[in-house]
């Protein structure tokens, strides 16, 4: 997979999940490139092209990120953080796709930045709507910024879901 | 050898020495007497030891002088010098006791002058009761002591003459037998020169009868000798002397013996050169002789010299010791006449003091029978006087008994009310101090300043140490002109654990309004302060015991935080999965599927979605017990319109009339009350359903000035007896398949209400209806709009 063209990242440890919002989102066909993390740790690594994803650039950030809060090694919330907090990060959209219903997780995702958050909803009918909605939404009908111009455009606001 | 050699035995010196150390003996023996019965008087005298020491030191002194006459006749100098050295012990032990007291006795000068002035006083007694006893014991004593005296001194004096008389009579002896000797050295010293002369005279004449004088001479000499042996044997001196004078004239005798048997045997006279050879042997003989003769001589004015001071003692005492006899008698006498003397006069004197007390007795009598009559009179005058008197007082009696009626009232009153009051005038001074004021401050009115009465009476402020202030006291405020109140706390000695006072004082006015004075009420406040402190302290314990609960109630928050958290997470998550890949295979593969296979399907599905409905109205319960309630003024129609809107795609295709009523604002948390209502409804929706038209009613009314909400519906309704299970979690009353529901929901409902402080309850009757009633606690209501009006129903 191209790294470069990439549309969607999928931080998501759960193999079900994963196989249920892949389905989702191929029939939603808003998403062709989509890739998989399994935990915290290998999001981060990814997001700023370190480890073995030494590779790739900034210049080419995914178009949208779906993360899960309960990973392992590095939880959703720290990765959510960490993203947020550089300057090379922060812009990238990111939406959080929980089981949690907590307000408590909400309020702690808005407040670090986090673009959207969902909860999956237990029917699949539903769950796949939802998916399809933030897939047309952030891949389709959102602008994002121009990839050069990322720098300069640290401190401003973006639109929350 | 007796001291008598010392003095020469000449008299006077004898007796000088013998009279002193008599009057020395007497003296020093009086004194320990007197002593000892000194001290027997005065028990409490101090050093009463060193008293006794005195006494044995002077004893022991007078022991020595008597020893010193005893020795003037006799040697016995071992036991006056053990007599001496006893007594040095004794004064040396003496002085030792006497050097640490004398600071002592110096500081006891003042009481020894004490002393000195009691003495003089019993003296004085003494002298008074000497009045009344004329004759006493120590006079008996004394005359008894003199007539002793005097008898010991006859039996002295007797003693004494038996003793001159054989002295003298020893004496008499001992100068015969000094002439015997003397007498019996002379014959011998004349028989020898006769024998020797005889024996010469033979040899010279050969005349025989010069022979037998000569051999009678011989005789003579041996029983001279014998006798003189005898005469001298107590004197070894004169014994030695008598030896040598016998062996002197043996050698004579044998001289003259050689001259007569020579003359006997030649019968012709001896030559002349043998006479200067009988001569010297004859004058060794006289020599001798006078020797013993001088001896005897000197023995015998010795014992005459003795014989003499004997008799003139003995002439002495004779004449002495009656004289003394007789002035002790004399003295006994001369006691017993002044004792006498003493005892008439006293009795003289008391029979005059009792004559003058009788006269005075008689006069005094007379004069208070004058004094008697003189006061009848006086009486008399008096009457007259008190019987007008009695007129007068008749009169003020009448205006008195009215003023005194007046004061009783007041007094009763005051006596009778349980508030203390006290009334001042302008200086201070308490004109009213009631009982209870009394009773209250353990003691009644002062009469000190004013400035004193906060010590007095022990007025402190309320931090139960500091003096109460004088100057902000109730009554000197009230004495200048203002109305006071004070909480104060009183100890003193009759309140000694202290009681608490709450003082209000206020001026007095007289009838121009001018301030007279002040008058302070105050009351005993004791019980309620302990009921303060009571109130305080439980309060205490209820805040401790808040914090506890609290603690533990935050634990058990803390947990079902956790286990709802997990709950979400991990109880959703399969849920979905089973559901999505379930839909999933009914999608992709359901074509394939056996009819069968497909309705298995359908059961999974519906039972994910209910399992999921479940979770999360569980969730929803859970979150509603720790939710935070925000308070606020809310309108609850709106809130009712939203929750209609909510439930809108339930009542498609059924006939429901809904008929709500204005409902007041309140105090409430609008998101959880929301929750109540929608629940509710939502309730009455479902249990109408086999209704043809539902009717659904929201109402509320003031009950206790507190608004309770109603939702009716003349649903299936429900039986009474079932009406405790209602609110329980998952009891249900209807079967799953004739109405859906989790039995979750009015759960929510109780714990929203519970929350807001409000309560609960159901009314119902089986296919007739259910009416839910509930308040929403102590919340003031924002808005008191109670118009009954309806809303229009919808279908």
């Amino acid at each position: 997979m191209n790294a470069g063209e990439l549309d969607l990242l999928l931080v998501e440890d759960n193999q079900d999940d994963v196989d249920l919002a892949l389905h989702a989102l191929q029939r939603a066909k808003v998403a062709n490139r989509i890739f998989v993390v399994r935990d915290g740790e290998e999001a981060l690594d990814f997001l700023f092209c370190r480890g073995k994803y030494a590779d790739r650039s900034f210049d080419r950030p995914p178009k949208l990120v779906l993360l899960d809060l309960k990973l392992p090694k590095v939880n959703g919330m720290e990765v959510l953080k960490l993203v947020k907090s550089d300057l090379r990060t922060k812009t990238i959209p990111i939406v959080i796709m929980t089981s949690s219903k907590e307000e408590r997780d909400l309020v702690a995702s808005y407040n670090l930045g986090a673009n959207s958050y969902i909860q999956k909803p237990v029917d699949f009918e539903q769950f796949r709507e939802t998916v399809k909605s933030v897939g047309l939404y952030w891949l389709v009908i959102n602008q994002p910024p121009v990839v050069e111009d990322s720098h300069t455009l640290a401190g401003e606001s973006h639109d929350h879901h | 050898m007796p001291h008598g050699f010392c003095y020469r035995w000449d008299p006077r010196i004898v007796w000088l020495h013998v009279i002193s150390d008599s009057l020395i003996a007497l003296s020093y023996y009086c004194i320990p007497i007197i002593l000892v019965y000194f001290i027997r008087k005065n028990r409490d005298l101090p050093f009463n030891r060193i008293f006794w020491m005195f006494g044995t030191f002077i004893l022991a002194c007078g022991t020595t002088h008597l020893m010193e006459i005893w020795n003037v006749w006799h040697g016995s100098y071992l036991l006056a010098g053990i007599i001496k050295a006893l007594t040095a012990a004794v004064s040396v032990l003496t002085a030792a006791m006497l050097i640490p007291l004398v600071p002592k006795a110096m500081a006891l000068r003042d009481r020894t002058h004490l002393q000195e002035m009691n003495r003089n006083l019993e003296r004085e007694i003494a002298e008074c009761k000497r009045l009344d006893a004329p004759i006493e014991g120590p006079l008996r004593h004394r005359v008894t002591g003199s007539f002793i005296g005097a008898m010991l001194l006859t039996i002295f004096i007797g003693f004494s003459s038996w003793r001159s008389v054989r002295l003298a009579a020893d004496d008499a002896d001992w100068v015969a037998h000094t002439y015997a000797v003397l007498d019996t050295i002379e014959l011998l010293s004349k028989h020898v020169i006769e024998a020797e002369t005889s024996a010469r005279a033979f040899a010279l004449s050969g005349q025989n009868p010069l022979l037998a004088h000569y051999e009678n001479a011989r005789g003579a000499i041996a029983q001279d000798e014998d006798a003189l042996r005898r005469l001298t044997g107590d004197n070894p001196n004169q014994q030695r002397r008598l030896n040598v004078i016998e062996a002197q004239i043996r050698a004579a005798l044998e001289f003259a013996e050689i001259i007569v048997a020579q003359r006997r045997r030649s019968l012709r006279a001896p030559s002349t050169d043998e006479i200067p050879r009988t001569e010297s042997l004859m004058n060794a003989v006289d020599a001798t002789g006078q020797e013993m003769k001088a001896e005897e001589i000197r023995l015998l004015s010795q014992r005459t010299q003795s014989a003499t001071v004997g008799r003139r003692l003995t002439r002495f005492i004779i004449i002495l010791g009656p004289l003394v006899g007789v002035s002790l008698l004399a003295l006994a006498r001369l006691a017993v006449n002044r004792e006498m003397d003493a005892g008439a006069r006293a009795r003289t004197q008391i029979s005059t003091l009792n004559a003058e007390l009788e006269q005075r007795v008689q006069q005094r009598t007379a004069a208070l029978q004058s004094e008697v009559a003189e006061r009848k009179q006086a009486e008399e005058r008096l009457a007259g006087q008190a019987e007008e008197l009695t007129r007068q007082a008749d009169e003020l009696a009448g205006s008195r008994q009215a003023l005194e009626a007046q004061a009783l009232t007041l007094r009763s009153v005051l006596d009778s009310m349980a508030e203390g009051l006290v009334a001042a005038d302008e200086r201070g001074k308490f004109v009213i101090w009631n009982t209870a004021a009394e009773r209250i401050l353990g003691m009644g009115a002062t009469n000190l300043p004013s400035r004193d009465w906060t010590q007095h009476y022990g007025l402190f402020l309320p931090d139960t140490v500091t003096p109460f202030p004088n100057d902000r006291l109730p009554m000197i405020l009230a004495i200048q002109g203002e109305a006071s109140t004070s909480e104060m706390f009183v100890r003193n000695n009759a309140i000694t654990t202290g009681a608490w006072i709450e003082a209000s004082g206020s001026p007095r006015k007289d009838k121009d309004g001018l301030l007279c004075g002040g008058v302070v009420a105050f009351r005993d406040i004791s019980q309620r302060k302990a009921d303060e402190r009571q109130i305080l302290k439980l309060n205490d314990e209820l805040e401790t015991r808040i914090m506890e609960r609290t603690a533990q109630l935050e634990a058990a928050n803390k947990e079902l935080e956790s286990f709802s958290y997990s709950v979400s997470h991990d109880l959703r998550a399969p849920l979905r999965h089973v559901g999505g890949f379930s839909q999933m295979l009914m999608e992709e593969f359901g074509p394939t599927l056996e009819p069968g296979a497909r309705h298995y399907l359908d059961r999974i599905q519906s039972g994910t979605q209910k399992m999921g409905l479940l979770v999360d109205e569980l969730l929803n319960l859970a979150r509603v017990g720790r939710h935070a309630l925000h308070r606020q003024p809310t309108s609850l129609t709106p809130i009712v319109g939203e929750v209609l809107a909510i439930l809108q795609p339930e009542c498609e295709g059924r006939q429901v009339e809904w008929v709500i009523a204005e409902l007041p604002a309140v105090e409430c948390d609008p998101v959880l009350v929301k929750q109540v209502f929608q629940n509710l409804l939502a309730n009455a929706l479902k249990f109408t359903r086999p209704r043809a038209r539902a009717v659904i009613e929201v109402s509320h009314r003031e009950e206790h000035g507190q608004p309770v909400f109603m939702v009716r519906d003349n649903g299936v309704g429900f039986s009474m007896k079932y009406v405790d299970k209602l609110f329980g979690v998952f009891q249900r009353l209807h079967q799953a398949q004739d109405f859906e529901g989790t039995g979750i929901g009015l759960a929510t409902v109780q714990r929203i209400v519970q929350k807001h402080g409000g309560r609960v309850w159901a009314e119902g009757e089986l296919d007739k209806g259910a009416a839910f009633y509930f308040t929403l606690g102590f919340g003031k209501q924002a808005e008191s709009k109670t118009n009954g009006a309806t809303a229009g129903g919808q279908s």
